[in-house]
């Protein structure tokens, strides 16, 4: 069996988030990046089926040289070999661009499986797993909660609101959009960071896979015209002084509320 | 600017709210003339009706045993053929588990722009622009279409249900559906909860910012329980299993409405919001000062709440004794 995960490298969520004069993105230069949470969920449901029965599980991303670093962190966890999609022209796509490479990918891999996240914890835009499965012409579900294996066929559970779920039945190959939370993700031993040294990582580009047409700044649907921090409403009154002093602001408050 | 489609949502029997709020969208943005709705379930035919007068206008409905419960393939395929027949060049849907299932399919499907998870929407000289938070609500972005086609899903809540009131019409499409590669199987409830948090009148919640799980017990749940409340959490503390998910507050979790509400170390990510934003009032702790949680709260503390949190529950109990 082959598993595709999709993993995108996003800025660490505890990164300061300095927006670019222009107003276009975030500045990315000296923070710190992490792999998508989402996307380690996604992987560590592919590694336990690697770890279940026969499987290659090959990580993709795309992204600057910093993407490596992830890859690298993906194949320490146990994936077997990794695609970089590492091409200044890709650089302003929007999902959809994003969508057509990895689908790309996927058709050059003809994959059983294909894992991707729910969502970037950048963007927040949800939107590359579903498209990346009709682009494969595969069944789909997302913010997946738990997947099994019965031959040709997977069960999974789609998380509703209020922790409702919704079991669906899909058959092979499909694509799946977890959740965070589906597992405890392993971490990469050193063990494992030392033969990912010995792994193959294969640096790709937009022509080598046949879609520099459809990529890009040129290409994009959406265009971000300006990201800004949300204009303040109201908001809070907030405590100010030493913490001695902001407990018993918020004792005098709650007392006031008659909850004391 | 061609038609607009709405596709409306059934929910235990009924249209949900947030299809009349997709409404009061579509009529923000289109002459009503323009808007199209589609209604797609089993026996749906009233509620079409109720629907096409109130913001919805002409309604198709797809009425098919294919399509009683949600499949991303059969509404991708009723929703495809209905944007053929209605002529439609910008579809909404809501953001809901369905919704943000099938919208990026059928975009990719029409080769479409495609923005997700809106709250406000506009037209500016001809061109859509939407508006939506990024980076988990630290930041917001404003969006141009620069498609033909045009796929949205719009946040629930963002914004007020239609309350005008609009000519309808209904009529319904045949669609021959294709043998499918997925199935739906059942639905499961909830599980029930040991911790049931609705009933609680204070609640004092923990976020990723409480670090580990130790700090649970030794930082979160004394405050709790000095203030005779209960403790409950954001979504990646029960994701790291440092809590069970009867803990978690949130729209996969549990909503809320306490007298109080204190959030230790939750940045105010939308899903955390729309669980506990009923509370009576809010207090936040938080060493950012920006984190989105104070535009919702009440009261503020920026700072470390290994401090403050213990301080507070110090104080909590002087005052009670
Ligand atoms: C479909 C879907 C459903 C979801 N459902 C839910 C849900 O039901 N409930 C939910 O909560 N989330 C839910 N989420 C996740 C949500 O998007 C956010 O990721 C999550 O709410 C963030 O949790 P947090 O605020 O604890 O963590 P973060 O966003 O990481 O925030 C941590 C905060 O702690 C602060 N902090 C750190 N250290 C300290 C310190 N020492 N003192 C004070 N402050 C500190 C930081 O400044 C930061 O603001 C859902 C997401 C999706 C896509
Ligand atoms: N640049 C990328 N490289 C690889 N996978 C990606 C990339 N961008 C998005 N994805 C995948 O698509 C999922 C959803 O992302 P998004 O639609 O951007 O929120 C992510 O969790 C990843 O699995």
């Amino acid at each position: 069996m082959k598993i595709l995960v999709c993993l995108k490298q996003v800025p660490h969520q505890d990164a300061r988030l300095d927006i670019k004069s222009d107003g276009s993105w975030i500045q990315e230069e000296s923070i710190k990046f992490e792999i998508n949470s989402y996307d380690t969920y996604a992987l560590e449901e592919a590694l336990r089926i690697k770890d279940e029965k026969e499987a290659e599980v090959v990580v993709a991303s795309i992204g600057p040289d910093r993407t490596t670093q992830a890859l690298r962190t993906a194949l320490g966890m146990g994936a077997d070999r990794a695609v970089h999609v590492n091409d200044e022209s890709v650089e302003g796509s929007d999902a959809l661009a994003i969508a057509k490479i990895l689908a790309a990918i996927g058709k050059e891999e003809s994959p059983d499986l294909v894992f991707t996240g729910l969502m970037a914890d950048d963007g927040n835009f949800a939107s590359v797993g579903p498209m990346v499965a009709e682009l494969l012409e595969m069944p789909h579900a997302t913010a997946v909660m738990s997947a099994s294996l019965e031959g040709e066929k997977l069960i999974a559970e789609r998380e509703l609101e209020g922790g409702a779920l919704e079991v669906v039945e899909l058959q092979l190959p499909c694509l799946l959009a977890v959740q965070t939370g589906i597992n405890q993700v392993r971490y990469a031993s050193l063990k494992g960071i030392m033969a990912a040294k010995k792994k193959p990582l294969d640096t790709r580009s937009a022509a080598d896979l046949g879609v520099q047409e459809l990529v890009g700044t040129g290409a994009a649907k959406i265009k971000v015209q300006e990201i800004y921090v949300p204009p303040k409403t109201q908001g809070a009154e907030i405590l100010e002084g030493s913490t001695t002093d902001v407990a018993e602001g918020l004792v005098a408050k709650i007392k006031e509320l008659g909850l004391l | 600017m061609g038609n607009i489609l709405i596709v409306a949502e059934m929910q235990n029997g009924s249209i949900r709210e947030s299809s009349y709020e997709l409404a009061s969208f579509a009529q923000k943005i289109a002459d009503p003339s323009q808007v199209r709705s589609l209604v797609i379930g089993e026996s749906v035919t009233e509620e079409a009706n109720a629907f096409s007068t109130k913001g919805g206008g002409e309604v198709t409905v797809v009425d098919n045993a294919a399509v009683s419960n949600y499949s991303a393939e059969a509404y991708r395929q009723a929703i495809l053929a209905v944007i053929q027949e209605t002529n439609a060049s910008t579809i909404l849907l809501s953001n809901t588990p369905s919704g943000w299932d099938v919208a990026p399919r059928l975009a990719a499907a029409l080769d479409a722009a495609f923005i997700s998870d809106c709250f406000d929407i506009d037209r500016i000289d001809e061109k859509l622009v939407f508006l939506r938070r990024v980076f988990n609500g630290k930041l917001d972005a404003r969006l141009e279409a620069a498609a033909d086609i045009v796929v949205a899903t719009m946040q629930p809540g963002a914004t007020a249900p239609y309350e005008g009131t609009t000519n309808g019409t209904v009529s319904s499409l045949e669609v021959s559906f294709n043998e499918q590669k997925s199935r739906f199987l059942e639905t499961k409830v909830a599980e029930s909860k040991g911790v049931d948090l609705s009933k609680a009148e204070i609640i004092v919640s923990g976020g990723r910012g409480v670090g580990d799980p130790e700090k649970f017990p030794e930082t979160i749940q004394p405050l709790a329980d000095a203030l005779g409340g209960a403790m409950g959490a954001s979504r990646p503390v029960v994701d790291a299993g440092w809590l069970p998910h009867e803990y978690q507050v949130g729209s996969s979790g549990q909503i809320v409405t306490p007298k109080l509400y204190v959030a230790c170390g939750i940045s105010g990510a939308i899903q955390h919001l729309v669980g506990m934003k009923g509370s009576n009032f809010i207090i936040a702790i938080n060493k950012d000062g920006d984190a989105p949680i104070f535009e919702i709260a009440d009261l503020g503390v920026v700072g470390d709440l290994f401090e403050v949190v213990p301080a507070l529950t110090d104080a909590v109990k002087s005052a009670k004794s």
